[in-house]
């Protein structure tokens, strides 16, 4: 944080004038009418996808670490103090209520973790040659209004960007407070990616500005019968990487102290970093069983787009209102038989080690790049056990095993099986056990037994826990 | 949360000098400065090596101090990390160490066989029945000894103490060892699909330090190594912004590498190889390293290409370059300029801001484009020289990035790319 005046020591030395320009907000006033122009209105459907950086609250388990958790500025039900993303991309005019514009400025303090899920189909020149805008507007932080932060979304791994839509802040541009900046993306290359904003990064991205961005193979629109489903992980050619249901896989890591810091505006040594909760899809287990907030299936076209109350654009309150702004689940379900796509990315500091007991992941993908060697060479395997480093992406699928029969060894018509951080030191939820932090279930229920996935990341819940 | 405002200071200063030595006024740098590339790997040849184990300081990115113990060559002044010795495939490599500190010290080749010690077979030292070294050392306060073996493989690989390790090799006693292969200088290995644009040879040497520890050697007193605990991790020796500063930088005499890759985007025509970076772990953790912009394809790991026993290519690309202590990887990069963009007959598919309504970073010439710049607004001034791109490359556990609470001041470097030649970058 405070880039401003650091930045602005730097052009002292280097000789510059007194202004240093983090936005046209920190212009002097005289000079603003002149050098700042209207911002560019926005020109309405000029984008696909509409996010909005700011802050917000969470909620984590107990038990109590005081002073830092909970932490007592934090309204119950929530816990923690937190940075995100919103998906603002959807908002209307209500009539004799807010506009759109209100409503997205309303999202100040209303982030969510992780980020929005949101995915685009592979550019190609002569098949798909759709430019992808995603717009992002800066909010401020409500809750540390000292703090003049800009943002910025940086999409990790995307190949040969120019570093003016790569999102990191040095080589390039970044979004001050009330500024708008459209990012412009033609991926080429499918696979499983992760995006998070670059500006003063360790603390942006521990603070949660976190989530998976994935590209859809041309090979869905150019050889869907390859499988059943005519969609695929990759451009395999023979459908190898064809699935039923896929889910994101989303890691990410709460250090308590630092996200009270960031709220009581303390100091601290990010090289003391420790993970007191490691999450994932942005919960820690169970609630990792618990379902999505409600979706807008119909808009979920690019993003999974979380339904919002249409007065305020608040993100609805779910039957567990501690998980308003965490609204994702990450239950797998899936029949006997079928392929269930994976798509993991961490974006925690600390190396994950994700079991899949009892059914073996097949890995298609790794950092969004298909199993083979340059001269064709299939270089995929199975394994029970993923080792990922920070920053690393991985697409596995593996097929559901038969199911048992009778009531399904759950007794609830489902079969089970776990799937979990063998890391222990990350399943703890700050207590003995080793029943919390990054684990969530499959359940595989008898064919015929869900129906077909009706949207990313759904995943059917028919019984209470 | 707060940055140190000096070292943006710093990086000013690092950055100016960084141009002088790029501009007119090079020509007042040292003779010796000059005969060395300023970016890329630097090669000290042999085959025959006389190291010394001495001790010295390296200034840190929070602008302190930190004494080490590294591998040097007599006469040359402390050095940290020790030399990148460069020999070719089939070379008998001779390694004589002369040891000034005041313990015990000796030098290990992982990968490396049948390496002799004094003439006969290398072994690990007991004292009783306690194993004190993993190979033959030389004596404190002046001892010797003299290690030879054959590089029959090429590749990229470690030397580090064996004695004392998890001291010595924390304290700084290690270096890279690059084995050249028949193929040639331009081949990472005996693959026609190694090869690389030779003038495009980029080191990263990833390694952590724990202050305490290195303060109780300075002391001379015990260190309990259950409370080891690093609060710097490094590139080259170097934190950030020193990591970005020309290799040999007058003002970090004894920390030579700098970590800076410079490259021109890929053409077909004139400029088809890629790049090459050889990673190396000498620290306890692994360390993912993530190059924005541009994959890594990972073609050896540990000196032995990544292929299958028929020679099949078993490459891979990878966006976060995942390496294990005691690792090394050797990745070809490339950057390849996918869009085009150009102000004259392919602007970029959206509105480009007014300068005034975004946050300008330091590297940023003020247009989108490759090779163009723009007229910042007043007040404002850039680092960058050509509308050369910068492209960031960095350890993404990023706690890692903090130099014991000055954030952004670890294992950061960059990726320039310059535009195609001709240009007008100086």
């Amino acid at each position: 944080m405070n880039k401003q005046f650091s930045r602005r020591d730097f052009l002292k030395l280097a000789g510059g004038a007194v202004v240093t320009v983090a936005g046209g907000s920190l212009l002097p006033q005289f000079l603003r009418k002149t050098l700042m122009p209207e911002q560019v209105v926005n020109a309405a459907g000029d984008y696909d996808l509409f996010f909005a950086g700011t802050d917000g609250f969470m909620w984590n388990p107990g038990p109590s670490m005081a002073p830092y958790h909970p932490d007592d500025w934090v309204e119950p039900p929530f816990t923690n103090y937190m940075f995100g993303f919103r998906n603002v991309t959807y908002f209307e005019d209500s009539v004799g209520g807010l506009t759109a514009d209100e409503k997205v400025q309303n999202q100040k303090l209303k982030a969510q973790h992780n980020a929005p899920f949101f995915w685009l189909d592979q550019y190609d020149d002569t098949v798909n040659p759709v430019d992808f805008k995603l717009q992002v507007t800066n909010l401020g932080l409500q809750m540390r209004p000292d703090l003049t932060d800009p943002h910025t979304l940086h999409w990790h791994g995307f190949r040969n960007v120019i570093p003016f839509f790569d999102g990191e802040p040095t080589g390039s541009v970044a979004i001050p407070t009330g500024g708008l900046f459209t990012y412009v993306y033609r991926p080429r290359d499918p696979g499983t990616y992760m995006y998070h904003c670059h500006v003063e990064d360790i603390e942006h991205v521990q603070m949660g500005m976190t989530g998976i961005v994935f590209v859809r193979p041309l090979q869905n629109i150019t050889n869907p019968s390859l499988y059943p489903s005519g969609k695929f992980a990759y451009n395999d050619s023979d459908g190898s990487t064809g699935y039923d249901r896929e889910f994101p896989m989303f890691l990410s890591e709460v250090w308590v102290k630092a996200r009270w810091n960031g709220l009581h505006i303390q100091e601290h040594v990010w090289a003391d970093f420790k993970a007191d909760f490691s999450l994932l899809n942005g919960r820690v287990y169970p609630d990792t069983l618990l379902p999505n907030s409600p979706i807008d299936v119909a808009n979920s076209t690019k993003s999974l787009v979380i339904q919002s109350d249409p007065d305020t654009g608040d993100l609805v309150i779910p039957a567990e209102p501690r998980l308003q702004n965490q609204p994702h689940s990450a239950l797998i379900t899936c029949e006997a038989g079928e392929r269930v796509l994976l798509r993991f990315a961490n974006l925690g500091f600390r190396e994950a080690s994700m079991t899949l007991a009892g059914i073996k992941m097949k890995v298609v993908g790794r950092d969004a790049t298909p199993m083979k060697g340059r001269d064709g060479t299939d270089t995929s395997y199975e394994t029970d056990t993923l080792l990922m480093g920070a920053g690393e992406s991985y697409d596995t699928i593996f097929t559901a095993p038969a199911f048992s029969g009778g009531s399904g060894s759950s007794g609830n018509g489902y079969d089970t099986y776990v799937l979990y951080n063998r890391r222990y030191t990350q399943v703890s939820n700050l207590s003995d056990g080793g029943s919390g932090g990054q684990r969530t279930e499959v359940r595989v229920y008898p064919t015929g037994g869900l129906g077909a996935q009706a949207h990313f990341n759904d995943a059917v819940n028919y019984f209470p826990l | 949360m707060l940055t140190s405002k000096f070292k943006w200071m710093r990086l000013a200063l690092v950055l100016l000098m960084g141009l002088l030595a790029f501009g007119p006024l090079a020509h007042t740098q040292p003779a010796q400065a000059l005969e060395q590339p300023q970016v890329g790997m630097l090669c000290t040849t042999g085959p025959t090596f006389d190291l010394t184990a001495e001790t010295g300081y390296i200034m840190m990115p929070d602008m302190t101090t930190m004494f080490m113990w590294s591998y040097g060559t007599p006469g040359g002044g402390f050095q940290h990390p020790g030399p990148v010795l460069c020999v070719n495939q089939g070379d008998t490599v001779t390694v004589t160490l002369t040891n000034s500190l005041t313990v015990p010290v000796s030098i290990m080749f992982p990968g490396q066989e049948n390496v002799q010690a004094n003439g006969a077979p290398a072994q690990p030292e007991f004292s009783g029945s306690t194993l004190v070294s993993l190979t033959n050392s030389a004596a404190a306060n002046g001892g010797t000894v003299t290690y030879s073996f054959v590089a029959n493989r090429p590749g990229t690989f470690i030397y580090e103490s064996g004695t004392d390790t998890k001291m010595q090799v924390g304290m700084g006693l290690f270096g890279a060892l690059i084995v050249r292969p028949n193929a040639g200088a331009d081949h990472v290995y005996n693959r026609a699909d190694s090869q690389f644009t030779a003038a495009e040879e980029y080191i990263a040497i990833l390694s952590e330090i724990d202050p305490y520890q290195h303060q109780a050697a300075e002391m001379g007193v015990n260190f309990n190594m259950n409370n080891y605990r690093a609060r710097y991790w490094m590139l080259n020796g170097r934190g950030f912004p020193d990591s970005i500063a020309d290799n040999n930088a007058s003002w970090l005499p004894g920390q030579p590498y700098g970590a800076l890759a410079l490259i021109h985007p890929y053409d077909a025509g004139a400029h088809p190889l890629p790049a090459v970076e050889r990673f190396i772990n000498v620290g306890t953790e692994d360390y993912p390293f993530h190059p924005h912009g541009q994959n890594g394809l990972v073609i050896g790991r540990d000196g032995y290409a990544v292929e299958g026993p028929g020679g099949q290519d078993l490459s891979m690309e990878k966006f976060a370059v995942n390496i294990g202590p005691g690792q090394t990887w050797d990745v070809l990069f490339k950057w390849y300029d996918a869009e085009g963009y150009n102000s004259a007959t392919k602007p970029v598919p959206v509105a480009v801001p007014n300068l005034v309504n975004v946050a300008i970073g330091m590297f940023y010439g003020g247009s989108p484009y490759l090779g163009e710049m723009e007229t910042l607004p007043p007040g404002m001034n850039t680092l960058n020289q050509c509308g050369e791109y910068y492209i960031i490359s960095h350890n993404h556990a990023l706690f890692q990035l903090d130099a014991w609470g000055s954030p952004m001041a670890g294992p950061i470097t960059y990726l320039r790319v310059d535009p195609p030649l001709p240009n007008n970058c100086p």
